[in-house]
């Protein structure tokens, strides 16, 4: 924009002519600044604070309590009320729903990609991705128990349907970052495409693969601690049935476990992610 | 033996990678090939295993006219030429060892490759290979781990241990350091000369070319306009090469 | 200096317990060939799989028996109650709020955290350690346990729903925000610095314009999840559509299930892909 003037004069621009051509972008930023406060006033209509609960000081009080002074009995207890047995379970959903996710999240993607099928089969997998990832687990879930009952199978059936959604959004993006002038090394050394698929993009693409199924086991693992409150098992059943009678102290127990499980996973998936892909 | 009769090359798009080349060059000779971007090095080396198809004349590699080649044959026949890029091609995320057995691959069987089972025999020459370029102690290092010579000299082995007659680098030292780049040419010197593998090199710096080949081919527009011993490159060759000044041609 | 690096250089536990092979060359040179992982990690798979099973119940039989009561129950999801939309649209509307509202003031909140949470702005290592716990912290919390107590301690309803959003948003955007910010350009901020600027208006004038297009990224990313988090709150009674989801649910009424989560689709769809435009008009 600025240039404008410039064409028109051949001698350089004085201050003030500069100046004046200066881009103006006001309106953009007016206009922008407006929709964001608008939407945010409109937003505001629906969030009314009226004031705590009869109850809500008590409760706040409470957690801060059983956060500070956890059952020490619950949180080293065997028996499968303990907090480690509620975590074991919570563990195992996420590693079977993600395991068999993954699995299944792999013809998913290369049904996926217009590169390898016909547009309209790619075009309906994308559709059936973009579904099962609108679906909030929860409902998944919900829906599951009517065939499960409501236990841990249930969360791992949910999390094998949920996990598809954005592990093959991910696979895709590995195919699709494949290098391929390895292909063109292994094509001068007189390879066969099935040759070429087994040593150029086989090794290339299993590091990404198993990453994204460890980085989706993260997740899975926070989702299963949610999924018990609606009966799927794992440690929210006994976590909301706490919270419901205000058992404060276990209350702090389940969540303290909760804590402490997040965080060891997430370090060791971080670590073991990043020897798959950088090496180190 | 390579021998270009007439050789022309017309992409579809109509432009021409080579003119009407002839040439003739012998086993065991390290020919560099020298020339602008665009002039058609890359198309040369690559029709000599046939990444690329020639359009016009004929091509014969060790008695065979590659234009013949289809499927099975043309995989065959390029088991014993070894080429060498210059962003080196290697599985990135495999330890070095990995990358010098792909290139046994073409020669097993159907379950072995699948299973990547390979022979402790398989094992050793891979290692040998790697010895051979110096760097046998890197054998179980993930490439990525790697500084770009030593990737290099990964790919180099990797050739080496398809046991090629020709070893075909295009611009092989481009992305490497001078001092590197340095160490790299010297082990295709070594392996030449030790060898008796004919090496052809497409290369950008001048110097690096006149040090280690001994003969030279200058390429412009397509067509050759200097060859012969690296000895009598002079400046006025040079000029012709890069600037289209028009100089006798040397040589044979 | 090298060597003083291999020196330094541990040989990890594996190859201390499983001593690396030796081969030697005909020509007598040796190279060290680390044992295989595969098989120990095999193992460890197998036995994790195998505790999982046991500890899950997993019975696949369950679902080639009953399999059908799930087709049953998709095919109604996929015919929908229209006639049930008017009652749909409060809900989605609220969980929009919700979503806009909380993933504004999250993300508010988390830019003055990530700067002081990221290794080059803030020098003083314990701060910054303390800042990256807490929000550690935060985001192990389940959005759906936070929502839980914002509506044990707010009462129930949208105000509930916004501050567990607002949580989430904070503790998700104050990460990708200080791993951004580490990777920016320090030289402006050290040339502000050495005209005399104070940490915070070399921030502002050297590293906030470097910052600014990723953080709106990340904002509109938040804004994406949200929708698709703010829809599940009412199940605890945080307002929006979750209390329709398990109304109708509650109710086996999988028409009514299937008109909400239709709308739900429809949003997320909108929203998403105008995101991604924006996102895309960012980078």
């Amino acid at each position: 924009m600025a240039n404008k003037n410039k064409l028109l004069t051949d001698r350089p621009l004085s201050i003030e002519e500069a100046y004046e051509a200066r881009p103006r972008l006001w309106w953009i930023y007016t206009l922008i600044v407006l929709i964001v406060f608008s939407l945010l006033a409109w937003s505001g209509t629906a969030v009314k604070f009226e004031g705590f609960a009869s109850k809500g000081i008590e409760v706040a009080k409470g957690v801060g309590n059983g956060l500070i002074h956890p059952d020490t009995n619950l949180l080293f207890n065997l028996t499968t009320e303990g907090v480690p047995y509620q975590l074991f379970q919570t563990v195992a959903i996420a590693v079977l729903g993600t395991l068999i996710g993954g699995l299944l999240a792999v013809p998913f993607s290369f049904l996926a990609s217009d590169k390898i099928v016909p547009k309209w089969i790619a075009f309906i997998t994308n559709a059936v991705i973009l579904i099962i990832r609108t679906i909030p687990s929860l409902v998944w879930a919900l829906v599951w128990i009517r065939v499960t009952g409501p236990n841990a199978f249930c969360g791992v059936v949910t999390q094998s349907v949920c996990s598809i959604g954005m592990i093959s959004k991910m696979y895709i993006t590995a195919i699709e970052d494949i290098d391929v002038r390895i292909l063109e090394s292994l094509d001068a050394s007189g390879c066969t495409t099935f040759q070429k698929i087994r040593y150029g993009i086989l090794p290339q693409i299993i590091p990404n693969f198993i990453s994204t199924v460890i980085y989706r086991f993260d997740i899975n693992v926070k989702d299963a601690t949610t999924l018990g409150i609606v009966g799927a098992g794992g440690i929210g059943a006994a976590l909301i049935q706490c919270i419901n009678s205000s058992r404060w102290s276990m209350v702090g127990a389940y969540l303290c476990g909760m804590v402490v499980l997040m965080l060891f996973i997430e370090f060791f998936s971080t670590k073991i992610r990043n020897k798959l892909t950088r090496g180190q | 033996m390579i021998e270009f009769k007439n050789v022309s090359k017309t992409y579809p798009n109509g432009v021409k990678g080579l003119k009407n080349v002839n040439l003739t060059i012998d086993q065991g000779e390290f020919v560099a090939i020298i020339g602008l971007s665009g002039a058609g090095k890359s198309t040369l080396i690559r029709t000599i295993n046939r990444m690329i198809d020639i359009t016009e004349g004929q091509l014969i590699v060790d008695g065979v006219d590659v234009m013949t080649l289809h499927g099975k044959s043309m995989r065959r026949f390029r088991r014993k030429i070894g080429m060498i890029f210059q962003s080196f091609n290697l599985v990135t995320r495999s330890t070095a060892i990995k990358n010098v057995l792909t290139s046994m691959v073409p020669d097993m069987g159907f379950f072995r490759v699948l299973l990547g089972l390979f022979t402790r025999e398989q094992k050793m020459k891979a290692l040998e290979a790697l010895d051979k370029v110096g760097i046998l102690d890197k054998a179980y290092t993930r490439c990525d781990q790697l500084s770009g010579g030593q990737q290099q000299r990964v790919a180099l082995a990797r050739t080496l241990n398809q046991s090629p007659s020709i070893i075909l680098a295009d611009e092989p030292v481009a992305a490497l350091d001078p001092v590197t780049a340095h160490q790299v040419m010297s082990d295709f010197k070594r392996i030449n000369e030790e060898m008796n593998i004919s090496v052809l090199i497409n290369i950008h710096h001048v110097d690096l070319a006149l040090k280690y080949a001994s003969r030279v081919i200058g390429i412009r527009a397509g067509e050759i306009v200097y060859d012969g011993p690296s000895s009598q490159v002079t400046q006025a060759v040079l000029d012709s090469i890069y600037n289209g000044a028009s100089v006798p041609q040397a040589g044979e | 200096m090298a060597k003083k690096k291999e020196a330094a250089y541990r040989v990890p536990l594996f190859d201390r317990i499983f001593k690396p092979e030796t081969i030697t060359l005909p020509n007598g040179h040796a190279v060290q060939r680390p044992r295989s992982r595969t098989p120990l990690i095999a193992a460890i798979l197998i036995a994790v799989v195998w505790a999982s099973i046991q500890l899950t119940g997993f019975d696949i039989g369950i679902i080639i028996r009953r399999g059908h009561q799930f087709t049953y129950i998709l095919n109604r999801i996929f015919h929908p109650n229209f006639s049930y939309f008017t009652k749909v649209i409060g809900p989605l509307l609220d969980t929009i709020k919700m979503s806009i509202l909380g993933s504004v003031l999250g993300a508010t909140l988390a830019l003055p955290f990530a700067v002081v949470a990221s290794t080059n702005i803030n020098k003083n290592g314990l701060v910054v350690s303390l800042c990256r716990f807490l929000l550690n912290i935060i985001r192990t919390l389940p959005t759906l346990v936070i929502a839980k107590f914002a509506a044990l301690i707010f009462g129930l309803g949208t105000f509930a729903g916004t501050v567990a959003i607002t949580v989430f948003t904070f503790g998700v955007v104050s990460k990708m925000m200080y791993e951004a910010i580490e990777t920016i350009d320090m030289g402006a901020f050290e040339a502000m610095e050495s005209a005399g600027g104070d940490k915070f208006q070399s921030f502002r004038t050297a590293c906030f314009p470097q910052i600014l297009p990723t953080y709106l990224s990340y904002c509109l990313y938040s804004l994406e999840m949200n929708i698709r988090a703010a829809a599940i709150l009412g199940y605890v009674g945080a307002g929006g559509l979750g209390l329709l989801i398990n109304e109708r649910i509650g109710w086996r009424d999988y028409e009514g299930l299937g008109m909400v989560l239709l709308a739900l689709f429809v949003v997320v769809f909108i929203i998403e892909n105008t995101s991604q435009y924006l996102r895309r008009k960012l980078s």
